[in-house]
């Protein structure tokens, strides 16, 4: 192939990706519409994205905001690289795992203080009270998921050895853990640890929760993330952004504001009862604002750079990252 | 016919990775959204074996899928050429099964018959079946009356004795729409795999997944596409043998 | 075995004109007789309904016992999958499996005997289908252009041969040429368009067998007599 018709294929491709990647590189003074990609679907776990969204917050601060729902496929870095959305939520391991492999992404706003993800038991028939006791135990986790590095480092921690308990690979279908082939299984304890918490409950069983944040294993949750790109080019943008999303979360979390908040979310996800949204929402707090005093979405350094260490510990990372370089604290600061 | 194919598989190969490599130079992206190749380079390391294991694993699954799914729409589609109430009924439910999406169906058969070897078979028994049917129903159902009307006319026409005509004059056509289904065989095992099997190249894509990681996805599209390409490429030799032992006596 | 047709009326589904308008007729004596006509007439369809192939007319067909009728036509293909000897070695009636060699001889037919159908010549084939039929067990042969891309010679050599092998057997020989009909048959049925009255006509043919010598004057007689009756 000569020059010349190297030159025509280079062309050609980049006309046939113009569409795709319209979003990239556009130099705007003062961008107002921005897109917003979630972690996960609407539920009370995104009450205050969908609280700015439907309460005009973001109109407040003349910013038109595309609030979009997210899913197991769906990664909110990588849109944010190619440009289909400016702003993002995603994992702390999503994100060490995407500044280890170079990307420009930055974390504005920790949302959750502590990680949600727990393991629910029945406390009649395993008494689950240090890590010790899962020893011999068939403990549920989600091969290459989050769960499996929290558990690994928290049996890491107590020096319990891998072959001391029994990993079972868990999906979507609960049907294990019902069945009773599985002791510890893993949920989300503010979304599916309502649900199946009221299940074992009809079915006149108890259900308790083993969380390994009480076992010092700090696994950072969800944050609200940026490029540094956007931050250098639209900086009032960013400020704009988040300052309408903290304000929104706050009112959301209120819990004089529960009825407001619980029929926001309503609109989004009617599958859901109201009753369930409204207690999935108080556990959502106690994660998400447990006091008062708790500033809503300040970031914890430490728990950030042992999520870094447990990331690297489990060579999910070849090496270190100084992932407090990348956490911006200058915007959560209320 | 296999070097063909082999060729033909790496060359559209290089040709993705060359254009996610131009995609990723000119919008200056991430490791974490397209990988380099010293990325690449390091994953194949790490992960070459296991994935071959892997892929094996998904491939003789696919290759007993694929077998189950014949003998089905062989059966199948000889009660489905008759023209009485039977064929019919068969017929209409064999469709009406298929028109079911798979990935719904899928966690139904994972919660009946748990996440081991029997659910992939199944799922992917059923994906590649359909075109399979679709084509048997239609060669066996057709006469070839030239030669059938000897027989018949002179009361020697049985059952086997019309399938086995339809199907030798129709043996290029079987022996195409056989190879063909065989790349659906391999995807519906990988998509049982992702969707909830605890075991094979599907399994692992996942698991890539939940790790954002491309590159593994990439070591393992490159191993899928080889072996699915060495599949067909045998399979049309089979049918080059078949054909011509059978058809020996033909021009 | 005279068959009988009686007032038959039929129309294609679709076809705007009839086939056959009041078709009567008389055909099935022992011999080898002809069905000729022009295109499009409708021998292929009188023969198929003879034959109990073809369904859906009106009037009579009564065919007195016994009547074991075979309908041949040239199209017909063998298996691919044995050779032609084989095939007609299974598709023979015990009975009739004497037969075999002296048919396959004399149609000239020898040589291909390991060969497969597709391999042979388009003559070839037909005389192979032609064979197996003559093997089988049948009252009335109906032959469909039984011998379309046969030369003159050997057709000659076949429709004498069966002649001299069945004499108490009936054929109907269906073929575009006037001269041929004219001289081998015995009985020749002109079937005609719908719109003639009456749509069969008889003409009597000079029946000719081996050794013997046509006259030539009678010869065209009758060719005549087809020609103005078609």
């Amino acid at each position: 192939m000569n020059i010349k018709n190297n030159v025509t294929v280079a062309l050609f491709m980049l006309i046939m990706l113009f569409p795709a990647f319209s979003g990239c590189g556009k130099k705007h003074e003062e961008v107002t519409k921005v897109s917003y990609r979630l972690k996960w679907l609407f539920n009370a776990s995104v009450a205050g994205d969908i609280y700015a969204d439907a309460n005009g917050y973001f109109k407040k601060e003349g910013l038109e905001v595309e609030v979009k729902e997210g899913g197991p496929e769906r990664d909110a870095i990588k849109e944010l690289e190619m440009g289909h959305a400016q702003f993002g939520v995603a994992s702390a391991d999503q994100v060490i795992r995407a500044v280890s492999k170079g990307s420009p992404v930055v974390v504005l706003a920790q949302l959750f203080q502590a990680n949600p993800l727990q393991w629910i038991y029945r406390p009649d028939e395993n008494k689950i009270e240090r890590p010790e006791d899962m020893k011999g135990k068939v403990v549920g986790i989600t091969f290459g998921g989050n769960d499996e590095t929290i558990m690994r480092a928290l049996l890491a921690k107590y020096g319990i050895k891998e072959n001391e308990v029994n990993f079972f690979s868990v999906r979507y279908d609960y049907t294990p853990f019902y069945e009773r082939k599985v002791a510890l299984w893993p949920v989300y304890r503010n979304a599916q640890g309502i649900i199946i918490g009221d299940k074992l409950k009809k079915a006149g069983e108890s259900a308790a929760f083993f969380d390994p944040d009480t076992s010092g294993i700090r696994f950072v949750a969800n944050s609200v993330i940026t490029t540094e790109i956007m931050i250098k080019e639209h900086p009032e943008t960013v400020k704009k952004f988040i300052s309408a999303l903290l304000k929104a979360w706050n009112e959301a979390l209120k819990p004089d504001n529960s009825d407001k908040t619980v029929e926001t979310i309503q609109k989004f996800d009617k599958d859901t009862s109201p009753d369930v949204i409204r207690r999935q929402l108080d556990i959502t707090r106690q994660f998400m604002k447990p006091s008062e005093k708790t500033v809503f979405g300040a970031i914890d350094v430490a728990a950030w750079k042992q999520t870094e260490s447990i990331m690297l510990e489990q060579k999910l990372i070849p090496a270190p990252v100084d992932i407090e370089k990348r956490l911006k604290m200058e915007y959560n600061r209320q | 016919m296999l070097h063909k194919r082999l060729y033909q598989f790496v060359l559209v190969y290089f040709i993705g990775l060359a254009f996610l490599f131009t995609v990723k130079e000119v919008f200056n992206l991430s490791d974490y959204v397209i990988p380099g190749l010293p990325d690449i380079y390091g994953t194949v390391r790490r992960v070459f074996t296991r994935y071959l294991l892997d892929v094996l694993n998904t491939l003789s699954v696919a290759i007993v899928g694929h077998i189950l799914s014949i003998a089905l729409a062989t059966v199948v589609g000889i009660i489905g050429r008759l023209s009485n109430w039977m064929g019919s009924l068969i017929r209409t439910a064999a469709f009406n099964v298929q028109a079911y999406p798979i990935v719904a169906v899928a966690p139904m058969i994972f919660i009946l018959l748990g996440d081991g070897l029997s659910s992939r078979l199944l799922i992917a028994a059923m994906i590649c079946y359909f075109p399979l049917l679709l084509s048997f129903i239609g060669i066996l159902s057709e006469p070839v009356t030239d030669i059938e009307h000897f027989y018949v006319h002179s009361g020697r026409m049985r059952w086997q004795l019309e399938v086995k005509i339809r199907a030798f004059e129709n043996m290029n056509k079987l022996i195409t729409v056989v190879a063909g289904s065989a790349t659906l065989a391999m995807v519906g095992t990988i998509v049982s795999e992702f969707i909830g099997a605890s075991a094979g190249i599907g399994y692992s894509i996942r698991i890539a997944l939940y790790q954002s990681d491309l590159s593994k996805i990439l070591v393992a599209l490159f191993l899928i596409g080889i072996f699915t390409s060495l599949y067909l490429a045998v399979l049309e030799l089979l049918g080059n043998i078949v054909s011509r032992s059978w058809g020996e006596k033909e021009a | 075995m005279p068959i009988e047709c009686r007032n038959i009326n039929y129309k294609y589904s679709g076809a705007q004109n009839p086939v056959f308008n009041n078709l009567s007729c008389r055909i099935g004596e022992p011999g080898f007789h002809a069905l000729f006509g022009q295109s499009g007439v409708g021998k292929s369809t009188f023969a198929r309904m003879i034959a109990g192939q073809l369904n859906g007319f009106f009037g009579e067909i009564e065919i007195r016992e016994p009547k074991k009728i075979f309908y041949s036509y040239n199209l017909e293909r063998l298996p691919g999958w044995s050779g032609v000897g084989e095939h007609i070695e299974k598709v023979t009636p015990e009975a009739n499996k004497s037969r075999i060699n002296e048919i396959v001889d004399s149609f000239g037919l020898s040589a291909c005997m390991d060969s497969g159908f597709s391999r042979l010549s388009l003559g070839q084939q037909n005389r192979v289908n032609l064979a197996r039929y003559l093997l089988q067990d049948f009252d009335l042969l109906i032959m469909d252009e039984s011998l379309a891309n046969v030369d003159e010679a050997t057709r000659e050599q076949i429709i004498f041969k069966i002649k001299e092998m069945f004499p108490e057997k009936s054929f109907l020989y269906i073929s575009h040429s006037v001269a041929e009909v004219s001289r081998f048959c015995r009985d020749i049925l002109v079937l005609r368009n719908f719109l003639k009255i009456p749509q069969a006509f008889m003409v009597h043919g000079q029946d000719d067998v081996r050794e013997k010598q046509v006259v030539k004057k009678d010869l065209e007689e009758t060719m005549l007599e087809i020609v103005n009756a078609s």
